[in-house]
């Protein structure tokens, strides 16, 4: 173990913001810490950098205790990359990276080539080169933070801490940021733990992630193992859908709802899907936290699938075959239970005629129809003529219509006038 | 900024020239005037020791370079080296660019040190003038600590705080000194005489008791350049860097107070010289200490030599305390420095 963390207790003035924090790193590793804004992260860094010396418990950095170290000892094995950058001051980037090389020089030396050879490798390294003579001062956020990783190079660290390191920075500037410390990693056995906010992010690139909740560690493994909806709801307080691309693969987080109507069965639609051609009002009707039946739809059709993985209730026919009786009457009843009954503009054959003579019967019932023609009905009637007219005596019939799917969503979520048409 | 790195040396290098002229000019100005070629070779028989060959008017410009002007202005251009690196040492150390030894108080400090020196001392009737910078130094390093412990909030010493404190501390300080004073009796021309700042009769004793500190000083602050830079983008930082922050601030505050109390011991009250000098010299050439402190010490020797010239010629044959010419000049720029940071503070 290259560090090891026994039983650690900060706080600040009376309360403890981190408690009785226990972890292992292990060479090469690299460790995301997690967790909810105030859940103790920076802290945990800092007690772990030497800047923050516990009130109980030790810091061991390849078993000796930092907080016993002399700084310059610990700062030519360990670097850390600050979150806020606080370079104020016109420095030269060249001078700030050239700081990284302090803990290896003695009082009365000064930087040589080889110095100056590091530096040179490490803002190559983290693209700064062009940069070197700018002033920090002028740089932008995520110029800035590179700089810093440049520095923490300098100083040629075994160990690596970073707090927030992708935070400022744009995706491709992240991406690179990542790449660099697996390629660091791998090829010199650099050991990384680092503070991300982007739980993708980490579960992409980290080995390990270390979930804090109020101060305190609550669990630590292989994202795979950690990320899970139920740790989510539990720590974070909120709903979100994981999914893996491949068994075992690396979890990914899908953001849901707050689904603030939940409680209410007063907002259900029914949407008559099929085709294909409701992918973007599903992702509304999801946004908005409705609740959503669909049908009749073929298996292995893609809006079934989009469908499915939203969770909505789907009345579903055999693949490839016509609507049954049995099918028909499921989605009538569910059109019944609905608020709003909307009707896309899905293509139409003989397999799914049922699902519009249930749409108009509906409307002729008086329920709240909503009739999306965004593509001319002859366009997409596959039935000789059939739906066209079925469609004509249902744009007679009382139903609000409208041009898309946007103007649907306000429909339903204004209240519109009806359109008499 | 690479590009002014480069012309570093020049800069110096003239820094140096303007000097040498301003002593030679210090030196040759007054109620005699001597012209530099002389003031040269006198000053090189000076230091030869050797006024033999000398006669009549010679021997007696001699006497007044050798004796009186040159020991006068040479320890202006060191108080002047002493004044701007501390100030330099307090701004980098505090990353706040009003921390001046002045403002902030320790100069008082130091100056109630030397005049509880002069009185105790005096009354006892011990030769007291050697123990003067010991008495400074030891008040100006008290006046550090209790400062920058009444400024620091949550592990920082944020401007305000710093002038408040600096204020207050200031305030008191002179109420003791004015107590003092008081009660000084027979002393207190010598007191008063010596608060009110300058160089007039100051001869080679001087420099002799202000060398050991103000050299120790200046010799510190310039091996601790680079943890100086260190300091400014931030202790945390610093420390990440193997910087031990905790030391470093410890040992650079013990060189400001060496160099100020040797400074205020010799010359009394200089205001606002470790205010202007290393403003003025990081806006030109940068924060890096390692170039800025050399040039903040030539500068602040330029300045000081130039601000006595002022003070002893525009009133001649009178002659104004330095200290007055300093403040005269540092007063309105303080004031342009507090009205820039509100803009950039407060916003």
């Amino acid at each position: 173990m290259i560090l090891n963390v026994l039983g650690v207790t900060c706080g600040y003035g009376s309360s403890a913001v981190l408690s009785d924090a226990t972890l292992q790193v292990s060479k090469g590793e690299l460790l995301g810490i997690v967790g909810p804004n105030g859940s103790g992260k920076s802290t945990l860094l800092k007690a772990m950098s030497r800047v923050l010396p516990p009130r109980h418990g030790q810091v061991l950095l390849q078993e000796e205790d930092i907080y016993k170290m002399r700084p310059a000892r610990v700062a030519r094995r360990l670097a850390v990359v600050p979150q806020e950058a606080g370079l104020d001051f016109p420095f030269t980037v060249e001078d700030i990276v050239m700081m990284g090389r302090i803990p290896h020089l003695k009082r009365f030396q000064r930087e040589g080539p080889r110095d100056r050879e590091i530096v040179q490798e490490a803002m190559r390294r983290t693209n700064t080169l062009d940069l070197a003579q700018r002033l920090v001062t002028e740089l932008s956020g995520g110029e800035k933070q590179r700089v810093l990783i440049a520095r923490a190079l300098a100083q040629e660290p075994q160990v690596l801490f970073l707090d927030e390191p992708t935070s400022s920075l744009d995706l491709n500037h992240q991406i690179e940021i990542m790449e660099l410390l697996n390629k660091l990693r791998f090829a010199e056995g650099l050991t990384a733990v680092m503070v991300v906010h982007d739980l993708n992010l980490a579960s992409q690139y980290c080995d390990k992630l270390l979930v804090l909740k109020n101060g305190r560690i609550y669990t630590a493994g292989p994202p795979a193992e950690v990320l899970t909806e139920e740790l989510i709801r539990e720590v974070y307080g909120c709903e979100v859908r994981i999914e893996k691309r491949y068994p075992g693969g690396r979890p990914m987080l899908f953001i849901q709802p707050l689904n603030h109507r939940h409680n209410t069965s007063h907002y259900r639609v029914h949407v008559v899907g099929g085709g294909g051609s409701c992918g973007l009002l599903f992702h509304y009707l999801q946004e908005l936290g409705w609740e959503v039946s669909t049908g009749v739809i073929n298996i292995g059709d893609s809006d079934w699938q989009e469908a499915r993985r939203l969770g909505f209730s789907v009345v579903e026919a055999p693949p490839f075959s016509e609507i049954g009786p049995e099918e028909d009457q499921l989605n009538r009843q569910a059109m019944l239970q609905a608020d709003y009954i909307i009707l896309p503009p899905i293509p139409f054959g003989s397999g799914n005629l049922p699902n519009l003579k249930a749409v108009l019967e509906m409307a002729e019932l008086g329920a709240p129809v909503i009739v999306i023609d965004e593509r001319d009905i002859a366009e997409r009637d596959y039935t000789g003529g059939e739906a066209c007219e079925i469609y004509r005596k249902l744009l007679k019939s009382r139903i609000y219509l409208v041009e898309n799917a946007e103007q649907a969503m306000a429909v339903m979520e204004r209240g519109a006038e009806w359109v008499d048409k | 900024m690479q590009h002014r790195k480069k012309h570093v040396p020049i800069i110096i290098g003239l820094l140096a020239l303007l000097l040498v002229i301003l002593l030679l000019i210090g030196i040759g100005i007054g109620a005699v005037w001597i012209p530099p070629g002389e003031v040269l070779s006198l000053i090189k028989s000076g230091l030869n020791a050797s006024s033999s060959g000398y006669s009549g008017q010679m021997l007696s410009h001699y006497i007044i370079i050798w004796s009186i002007r040159f020991p006068r202005v040479l320890l202006g251009a060191m108080v002047g080296i002493c004044l701007s690196v501390a100030g330099a040492i307090f701004q980098g150390l505090f990353r706040n660019p009003m921390a001046d030894p002045y403002v902030i108080g320790v100069s008082s400090g130091a100056a109630l040190g030397a005049v509880a020196a002069i009185l105790l001392l005096g009354n006892l009737g011990i030769r007291y003038s050697y123990s003067i910078p010991a008495f400074a130094f030891v008040c100006a390093i008290l006046t550090i600590l209790l400062v920058y412990n009444l400024a620091r909030t949550g592990g920082k010493v944020p401007v305000m705080t710093l002038l408040l404190a600096g204020i207050a501390v200031n305030s008191f300080l002179s109420a003791l000194q004015s107590l003092a004073m008081f009660y000084s009796g027979d002393q207190l021309h010598q007191v008063v005489f010596w608060l009110m700042g300058g160089f007039s009769s100051r001869g080679w004793e001087y420099i002799g008791m202000f060398m050991p500190y103000a050299v120790i000083g200046t010799a510190i602050a310039f091996l601790y350049t680079r943890e100086l830079n260190g300091m400014l983008i931030g202790e945390e930082q610093a420390q990440h860097l193997g910087i031990d922050v905790e030391r470093v601030k410890i040992i650079l505050l013990v060189a400001a107070a060496l160099l100020i109390g040797a400074s205020v011991s010799v010359s009394g009250l200089i205001g606002f010289v470790g205010l202007i000098i290393p403003h003025v010299v990081r806006l030109i050439i940068g924060p890096d200490h390692r170039v800025l402190l050399p040039m903040v010490a030539l500068t602040g020797a330029i300045f000081m030599v130039g601000a006595d010239i002022i003070a002893r010629t525009v009133i001649a044959p009178e002659e104004l305390p330095v200290g007055v010419v300093t403040a005269l000049i540092g007063g309105p720029f303080f004031i342009y420095l507090l009205r820039k940071q509100k803009t950039t503070l407060y916003k």
